[in-house]
């Protein structure tokens, strides 16, 4: 009956995560099967247009060496050689510079920026108080009588961050859920325990200065994780976390 | 008597329907006009289901999008998730002008061509929505934009070509 009070204190976390911005490294297999395939490739291809334009210029200017053949088709076609735009896209990619893939953040191993580990996912974790411990979790809150789990698991990231972050939620439920009972000198007679029920965001924008964090944050990765969490939240966390 | 004599080959004979070929070749039915296929599932509900949902990438390089969209479809069949459709929109062509006013003016070319891919899904869970789209931005390779949108009239329709003289001898006719 919903006139007792369940003895269970319901809680929402948020797992923000950013996607990565790059693509993983190929792996030695990946690589070789690649270049043996573009080899192949080149081998059974066609001449594409430029190239064969190539071609018959080189064979113009050989004819016009060994006999004077300087007709007016010369002077009608050739105003502007294949060669000569084969050069000018070549200075103008060399001109191209890309941007780095190990930013300055990983090389500091600073992990509170968002602009390290471009190829992997990035999940927030804050530092709060439970009971009489500071431990590093994810970002939750108590849910109140009234709202559904996910605006709580919303509320949860709009305490920690601000009003104005652009991330999305997918689904109304939850991935995962952690239920672990007080030590027994706090347990009453309504609160036995806590249940903590995790969801999933996705960090629109990599733009984060709006954001006014006030506790103490990192972004990490899946493998980072098991430097700050507790083994038990860590086991149920890692359960709905892709690599 | 031999004259009279018929071979005509009888239904009680067991050569009845000797020289008979037509059952062996492929069935061949009539061909349909127009297909205005248009079906839509329930969507509220405590069953949670999704109707038909569009996946579009798009991309500039023709070969990746076009592995990707292979790599959706066979991950949907992987997960027994129906598929509906699996199409491609015609490409756009674009021409790129660089105007450089340094000196003398000069206008470079390029080429650009956008081609898109859509896999059609029906009969996705709510459940399992969130995790499929996960799974599909994680391994999206660079330079393709997925997009996911329910199912529409509007595109269906886009798909189909308009026919200018059939408007107008339908316009003048009524």
């Amino acid at each position: 009956s919903s006139a007792a009070r369940r003895p269970w204190r319901l809680f929402g976390a948020m797992c923000l995560l950013r996607l990565p911005r790059i693509t993983q490294p190929l792996e030695k297999v990946e690589e070789e099967m690649a270049a043996l395939m573009e080899q192949i490739e080149l081998e059974k291809s066609h001449y594409s247009d430029h190239e064969i334009r190539k071609l018959e210029e080189e064979e113009q200017l050989k004819r016009k060496k060994e006999s004077l053949y300087d007709e007016d088709e010369a002077h009608g076609k050739t105003v502007i050689m294949a060669q000569d735009l084969e050069e000018k896209w070549e200075q103008k990619f060399l001109q191209f510079k890309a941007a780095p893939r190990i930013t300055d953040a990983d090389k500091r191993n600073d992990r509170t920026s968002l602009n390290r580990k471009l190829d992997s996912n990035l999940m927030l974790l804050v530092k709060q108080k439970i009971g009489n411990e500071e431990l590093w979790l994810l970002p939750q809150v108590e849910w109140q009588p009234g709202e559904t789990l996910r605006s709580t698991a919303e509320r949860a990231m709009a305490t920690f961050l601000g009003d104005h972050i652009q991330a999305k939620v997918l689904g109304n439920a939850p991935y995962g859920i952690y239920k672990y009972k007080f030590p027994r000198a706090i347990r009453t007679e309504n609160n036995v325990g806590a249940k903590v029920f995790f969801f999933k965001a996705f960090l629109q924008s990599s733009d984060l200065s709006q954001a006014k964090l006030k506790a103490d944050y990192l972004w990490v990765t899946k493998k980072e994780l098991g430097d700050y969490l507790k083994s038990e939240y860590l086991k149920k966390v890692n359960r709905f976390l892709l690599d | 008597d031999a004259l009279l004599g018929c071979h005509r080959s009888y239904r009680s004979r067991p050569t009845h329907g000797i020289g008979k070929f037509k059952y062996l070749l492929p069935k061949e039915l009539p061909k349909k006009r127009k297909e205005k296929v248009q079906m839509k599932e329930i969507d509220a509900g405590t069953e949670y289901q999704y109707g038909d949902v569009n996946i579009q990438m798009t991309s500039h390089d023709l070969c990746l999008v076009e592995h990707f969209a292979q790599y959706v479809h066979r991950l949907c069949n992987r997960l027994s998730i129906r598929v509906n459709e699996s199409y491609a929109m015609p490409t756009k062509t674009n021409e790129v002008l660089f105007m450089e006013e340094r000196g003398s003016k000069m206008q470079l070319d390029a080429v650009l061509t956008t081609h898109q891919r859509v896999v059609q899904i029906r009969g996705l869970s709510s459940t399992f929505a969130p995790i499929l789209l996960e799974i599909i931005q994680s391994s999206q390779p660079e330079g393709v934009h997925l997009l996911m949108k329910q199912h529409t009239e509007d595109d269906f329709k886009s798909r189909l070509k308009s026919r200018p003289e059939l408007e107008e001898l339908l316009a003048e006719m009524s």
